[in-house]
């Protein structure tokens, strides 16, 4: 048992260490990039199963060929063979040329999947039958038509917040024959922000720190209405004075004058929970269902302060900053 | 490979695959295959309408042994190459019903590939080997569409790549075809098909030769390197038949071993080339005097060529005769003389008989079997297909009854009366003459040529050919049976579709001598060429036939014939090429000679604003340029075609003209701009 164990850790620390000598040569070989074209450096090919087996075939077919002294079945076996060598290069070729670009991504909460779109460009010709996936998620199978651009969105599970950096994604195809495999492990530099899991509770009575009574407002908070100013990315879609842009005059935001005793203070110690990932996850549960109802809310994170304000571009950065507490810049 | 289902076309090419690969199997297997290959397609389309469920694991069973059985009770057996390639084509079949992943596909496209290997075995024909093309090519569409993605499927696109990726494979195959090392086989192995013997039987009752007259099916073909002999002169020996029963003259591979007295060459050398089909009889076809230095044959004791094996496939050997030759001319060995003047204590009285009777009148041999010959001719017998029936005394009532016979009735009824005067004679079964295709320059002999001689044994001369059908029918040795039964109309009288019977029609005729001619550059170059060919092809192309050497002229030439693709696979030319990169890079050359240079980096705007700089008169073009190459660039998706370009051709137009011709005239801008490289 215990030499057992100790041998399975030997093994565990030599394939992590090949796992990083193969990270080190391959970061090497094909640098991150948010664009990426595929040449021959940076495309593998091996034979696959199925053109592993084919080669067996053709041996008993030589034999047979051989031993009957049948030029046919000889003619039939050399087709065979330069076929499968005709294979190595088109399979390689539908790799070849293909630019990769990433073309971003958005935050997501821990739980869900990160989406990470990218465009596939064939700039030369076309690109049949791509596989796009990362160990242990599903393949995403496309064809880029010649001299055309996809655009697809993969997803990727993410279970840590903090900056998601997906592993590289391994661009690969078999076609035309599935005789090769060629493939290519590219990073296109993805970073995904990924927010804590928010989790449902009652809300704080009242924020420490906060200079209200943390009293909560009826749902819809707006009596005093001070006017109108143009739209900024990141204002509340609730107060968009949608009548106005219906008549054409431009997109408006409504001000409200801020009803500094109502709002609320959100601060780490007030959030229940375990350890820090549930009262993080407790304070991102707030900050939504705040901005849901439309209630300014502060956030006090360490030696951070933010707010009290409402509205998408606030609420992206309190998650940002729940998202990167204590996490290594 | 995950578990995926197999993609829908590509189920439409198996099945489509399938259906063409067996096909050529199907009429050499008893009829019960062919409907159990309907029910398992009706099967797996049913599958495949969700109206029926996969067999289960004792359907599967059932079957198996089913088809084990069916194979035991057609072929006797479970083992051999017959009952082997049946056993594939059943599986071949049922796995169609327990196709559900790629892996499966894969499998019956293997096993296909096979199939079509093992239909060769049996049939290495023209026609086939173009229809087994089309196999492969199904074959590999299905492959493809394997491979395309799911949801996108097109089965005409999988054909076309498989089309293209099988032209693409022609040129190494060619080479590994002609270059690759042919061995002998390896271990012997039993011959596929029912071994049905072509032509000549190694025993020989009268009325036999005349079935054999009746086929127009093709004996074999030969070449000269020179001038082709008169039709009279071409004797093809195949066996001689020494033994006789009283009804049949058979082959006595006791007379025949062992190898062959002394000869002298003598009159002059005919060099010629036979290819011959697969017989599954060792006889193999030389004019009179032969030797070969072909290694698969061997020079019998009684003069003939002979292969060491049956002949199992196409043969194609090369020998030289000198016809003139005196064979074993000294004293017959004592038993040789008993074998060839050996006859059954019984039968033919008159014959005997009659024999006596030359004997007294003809002391010496010679002048006896003038004599016989000169009997021949100047009776009435008549030269026929259609001999009547004869009884227990077969030679009796064809000599001084009937009359009437075919070449097996001269030869042996004189052959008979040569032993019964004591004089060693024997039957020699072969053929005579032939037709010349003037298309590939050969002779082309029939089934019907068939023909029966005899040689007899005169001291001092050796062995002789003599001919008594010459003596009553000429024509059918100068000219072919064609002409010996143009009063009878017997001629191929059994085959209306031969085309050889309409020899008289023109077009008919040259359709079939260029078809035959075809087919027998086929068998000489493709299907002949083997070992021995193929090192005389080496010696006469190379030089050389030391393997190492011609190792690597393999490996040169496939390097040379894989170099297009390599080429083509690692530096892909640019089908579509973007035509605003042309563009731009036309104006970078035109600059380029007035000695500016865009900086490494420098977006199209910055460009543009140091252009006008050094260009102030041509400000308005280049800005119409540039801004169409930014709203190109930016304000439209993807790679823009050569149409919607074609206002910035336009635009370049316009500037190129009006861009100064030489560098002088440009504007030096005072500031000096950052990065500004200009190079002159």
């Amino acid at each position: 048992m215990v030499a057992e164990r100790g041998q399975r850790g030997v093994i565990a620390r030599l394939s992590g260490q090949t796992s990083r000598l193969f990270q080190r040569w391959i970061g090497k070989r094909i640098p991150a990039a948010r664009e990426i074209r595929l040449n021959h450096r940076r495309i593998f090919i091996v034979p696959t199963r199925a053109g592993l087996a084919l080669l067996v075939l053709l041996v008993i077919m030589l034999l047979g060929a051989i031993n009957y002294q049948n030029s046919l079945v000889y003619a039939l076996t050399f087709l065979l063979v330069s076929l499968f060598w005709v294979g190595l290069h088109h399979t390689y070729r539908n790799l070849a040329g293909l630019e990769l670009r990433a073309t971003g991504s958005r935050p997501v909460f821990v739980g869900e999947s990160a989406p990470l779109s990218l465009t596939l460009a064939a700039v030369q010709h076309e690109h049949q039958a791509l596989a796009l996936y990362w160990p242990r998620t599903q393949p995403q199978r496309l064809d880029v038509e010649a001299g055309q651009e996809t655009t697809v969105t993969l997803y990727h599970p993410v279970h840590q917040r903090g900056w998601f950096r997906p592993g590289r994604l391994r661009v690969e195809t078999r076609y035309p024959l599935g005789w090769f495999v060629a493939w290519s492990l590219v990073d296109l530099n993805w970073q995904v922000l990924v927010y804590p899991k928010p989790l449902v509770a009652a809300l704080p009575r009242q924020g420490a720190g906060g200079d209200g009574d943390g009293a909560l407002l009826n749902a819809e908070g707006v009596d005093d209405f001070q006017g109108l100013r143009a739209y900024q990315p990141g204002d509340s879609r609730r107060r968009l004075d949608w009548r106005a842009w219906s008549r054409g005059q431009g997109l408006h935001s409504k001000v409200f004058a801020e009803p500094s005793q109502n709002s609320l203070w959100l601060v780490l110690d007030s959030a229940p929970g375990q350890d820090l990932e549930q009262r993080l996850g407790y304070l991102t549960g707030w900050v939504l269902e705040l901005e849901r109802r439309g209630q300014p809310y502060g956030l006090q994170l360490g030696s951070q302060r933010l707010g009290p304000a409402l509205g998408e571009a606030h609420r992206d950065a309190c998650l940002k900053t729940l998202a990167l507490y204590g996490v290594a810049a | 490979m995950t578990a995926a289902l197999i993609p829908r076309n590509s189920l439409a090419w198996l099945l489509t695959a399938q259906v063409v690969v067996l096909l050529p199997h199907l009429p050499r297997l008893p009829f019960w295959v062919a409907v159990l290959w309907m029910a398992c397609a009706l099967w797996r389309v049913q599958i495949q309408r969700m109206r029926w469920r996969y067999p289960g694991s004792v359907v599967k069973v059932l079957a198996l042994g089913l088809i084990a059985l069916g194979v035991f009770t057609t072929q006797g057996s479970l083992l051999g190459l017959d009952a082997a390639v049946m056993l594939l084509l059943l599986l071949f079949m049922l796995k169609l019903l327990e196709m559900r992943n790629p892996r499966d596909a894969l499998v019956v496209i293997y096993l296909g590939f096979f199939i079509i290997a093992t239909a060769f075995l049996f049939d290495q024909g023209i026609l086939l080997t173009l229809y087994q093309c089309l196999s492969l090519l199904v074959l590999v569409a299905a492959l493809v569409g394997l491979q395309q993605t799911p949801g996108r499927n097109d089965p005409i696109r999988a054909l076309r790549s498989s089309g293209l990726l099988l032209l693409q494979a022609l040129p190494l195959m060619l080479v590994l075809f002609v270059l690759f090392p042919r061995l002998g086989p390896l271990w012997a192995v039993n011959t596929p098909g029912k071994s049905a013997t072509i032509g000549l039987a190694e025993s020989m009752a009268p009325a036999d030769i005349a079935n054999l007259a009746r086929s127009p099916e093709l004996a074999f073909r030969a070449s000269f390197e020179a001038d082709i002999p008169a039709h009279s002169e071409l004797y093809w020996r195949a066996l001689t038949l020494s033994h006789f029963d009283g009804r049949r003259w058979s082959h006595s591979s006791f007379a025949s071993i062992g190898m062959p007295r002394p000869w002298e060459p003598r009159g002059e050398a005919v060099r010629y080339q036979v290819v011959t089909r697969a017989s599954q009889q060792p006889w193999v076809f030389s004019l009179r005097g032969a030797s070969s230095d072909d290694d698969s044959l061997v020079l019998t004791r009684d003069f003939m060529l002979q292969a060491k094996r049956p002949i199992t496939q196409t043969l194609a050997y090369q020998a030289t005769s000198w016809p003139e030759s005196r064979l074993d001319p000294h004293d017959l060995d004592p038993l040789q003389q008993r074998i060839y003047t050996a006859l059954p204590e019984q039968g033919d009285p008159r014959s005997r008989a009659w024999a006596e009777e030359l004997r007294t009148r003809y002391p010496r041999d010679a002048e006896l079997v003038q004599a016989l010959l000169q009997h021949f001719n100047r009776e009435p017998f008549h030269y026929t297909l259609r001999p009547p029936t004869l009884g227990r005394h077969s030679n009796d009532e064809f000599l001084f009854d009937s009359r009437r016979g075919f070449c097996a009735h001269y030869a042996g009824a004189m052959t008979f009366v040569l032993r019964a005067a004591g004089i060693p004679a024997r039957v020699v079964a072969g053929y005579q003459g032939g037709e010349i295709n003037p298309r590939g320059n050969y002779v082309l002999v029939h089934q019907f040529d068939a023909h029966a001689w005899v040689e007899v044994w005169l001291d001092g001369e050796g062995w002789v050919s003599v001919d008594p059908t010459f003596q009553v029918a000429p024509e059918r040795i100068e000219r072919g049976l064609q002409d010996a039964l143009q009063g009878e109309g017997s001629f191929l009288e059994g085959s209306l579709m031969a085309p050889a019977r309409y020899r008289n029609i023109g077009w008919i005729n040259n359709l079939r001598l260029a078809w035959d001619d075809l087919n027998y550059q086929w068998q000489l170059r493709v299907l002949g060429y083997q070992a021995e060919r193929q090192l005389e092809f080496l010696q006469r192309w190379l030089g050389t036939t030391d393997w190492q050497r011609v190792g690597l002229v393999l490996l040169i030439a496939a390097a040379l014939v894989m170099l297009p693709l390599v080429v083509w696979s690692l530096r892909p030319r640019r089908r579509h090429p973007d035509p605003r990169r042309q563009a731009w890079e036309q104006l970078d050359r035109k600059l380029r000679r007035l000695g500016l240079q865009a900086v490494r980096g420098e977006g199209p705007r910055a460009w543009q604003q140091r252009l006008e700089l050094h260009l102030p008169a041509q400000r308005e073009p280049l800005a119409a340029f540039f801004d169409e190459y930014v709203r190109l660039t930016y304000a439209e998706d993807g790679i823009p075609d050569r149409d919607t370009c074609a206002g910035l051709r336009r635009h370049l137009a316009v500037l190129t003209r009006a861009l100064p011709l030489r560098a002088g005239k440009i504007s030096r801008p005072a500031q000096h701009l950052p990065g500004q490289s200009t190079h002159l």
